[in-house]
């Protein structure tokens, strides 16, 4: 009697960790949702900072795409996305990357155009811009700021 | 000098440099026109303005420039609209140009030209322009090819689009609130610029 309940018990915990591997694979499999249905554009940035395969690649801030591969050719990031099915990208859509807060994860933000033309399967978004180099701009501020006459308004030596 | 263009610039036609020459020269023109003593007086600004903008006018192309920042509003207006928007649009965007070179062309060092991309029709033209104050900035010039000129359709300025910064601002504006205060909005910026514009020492 005491053997069958604690069979029963072991049975229900089993039964609720394989529940468990079963949602979490079926919220990965979703995952690659876009892989087997999307279809691919590519794009160049002169900066990919910190994109990688999974990124996610969103228009009005809902998830549309996924970032497939990043390689780099002739000195530009060259970046292969998946796009949903049913998404129609303008030939001038802009794709920039963005990141979530300050100092978050990078995405690619795609902002449509006013083209007649759509982009095809296997095409190229042709307007890209970079990740925002912070730094650099902070030390351009820097030295900016350096650079400006002090209160005498002697020029800086 | 020569070498590290070719290396860094690549070109799969003939007529390369072509999209560089070109901005090259319109750049230099402006900045003659800018520095030129016998257009300083206060008689000769507008003429001065005008010249300004004849270059800006062969350089630009403001139907694409405006389109394209409105993006996928444009489709929804009317072609009574979309010409209006145009011409306000690329009027306000020349006053705001046109100001800007007057008031920090004398900040200016030099700028140095780093390469240049075709592919079909379009074409990227990198550069720099370097203050007085040794700060560097990058510019990056997009144009499109007709007939013989290239035309820009966008620029970046420290990696920032000009167009993608104007797609969000109307997303957000309309958004908010309707074409029609978006065009009234601009409509009296235009003065505003105007005005501003020709404060600026001769």
């Amino acid at each position: 009697m005491k053997k069958a309940y604690l069979e029963f018990v072991v049975g229900v915990f089993l039964a609720i960790g394989i529940g468990c591997l079963a949602w979490l694979s079926i919220k990965l499999a979703k995952n690659d949702f876009f892989a087997r249905n999307g279809y691919e554009v590519q794009a160049a940035f002169s900066n990919a900072g910190g994109l990688h395969p999974g990124t996610p690649v969103v228009i009005a801030g809902v998830e549309i795409g996924r970032v497939k591969s990043v390689g780099l050719a002739e000195y530009e990031a060259k970046v292969r996305m998946v796009i949903q099915p049913g998404v129609v990208l303008q030939k001038d859509t802009i794709a920039s990357i963005k990141t979530k807060g300050l100092i978050g994860e990078k995405y690619i933000e795609l902002t449509p155009g006013a083209s007649d033309n759509p982009i095809k399967p296997g095409g190229a978004i042709r307007d890209t811009q970079p990740a925002m180099d912070l730094e650099a701009l902070i030390g351009k501020y820097i030295q900016g700021s350096l650079a400006k006459p002090d209160d005498k308004g002697q020029p800086p030596h | 000098m020569l070498l590290a263009l070719v290396a860094v610039g690549v070109s799969l036609r003939a007529s390369a440099g072509e999209p560089t020459a070109q901005i090259r020269a319109t750049t230099d023109d402006i900045l003659a026109l800018l520095a030129d003593p016998a257009l300083k007086t206060e008689a000769r600004n507008s003429e001065r303005r005008q010249l300004i903008q004849k270059e800006l006018d062969r350089r630009i192309d403001w139907a694409t420039v405006a389109r394209s920042s409105l993006g996928r509003h444009w489709a929804k207006r009317t072609r009574a609209e979309q010409t209006e928007f145009v011409s306000l649009f690329s009027r306000l965007l020349e006053e705001t140009f046109i100001d800007k070179f007057e008031t920090h062309h004398a900040e200016l060092d030099k700028v140095e030209y780093l390469g240049e991309k075709i592919i079909d029709e379009y074409a990227s033209v990198k550069a720099q322009v370097s203050t007085k104050d040794q700060i560097v900035h990058p510019v990056e010039y997009r144009l499109q090819k007709s007939g013989k000129d290239w035309r820009i359709y966008d620029v970046l300025l420290e990696g920032v689009s000009l167009v993608k910064n104007y797609r969000d601002q109307f997303d957000e504006i309309l958004a908010k609130s309707s074409y029609e205060k978006l065009v009234a909005d601009l409509r009296a910026k235009i003065p505003q610029a105007v005005a501003v514009a020709a404060s600026n020492p001769p």
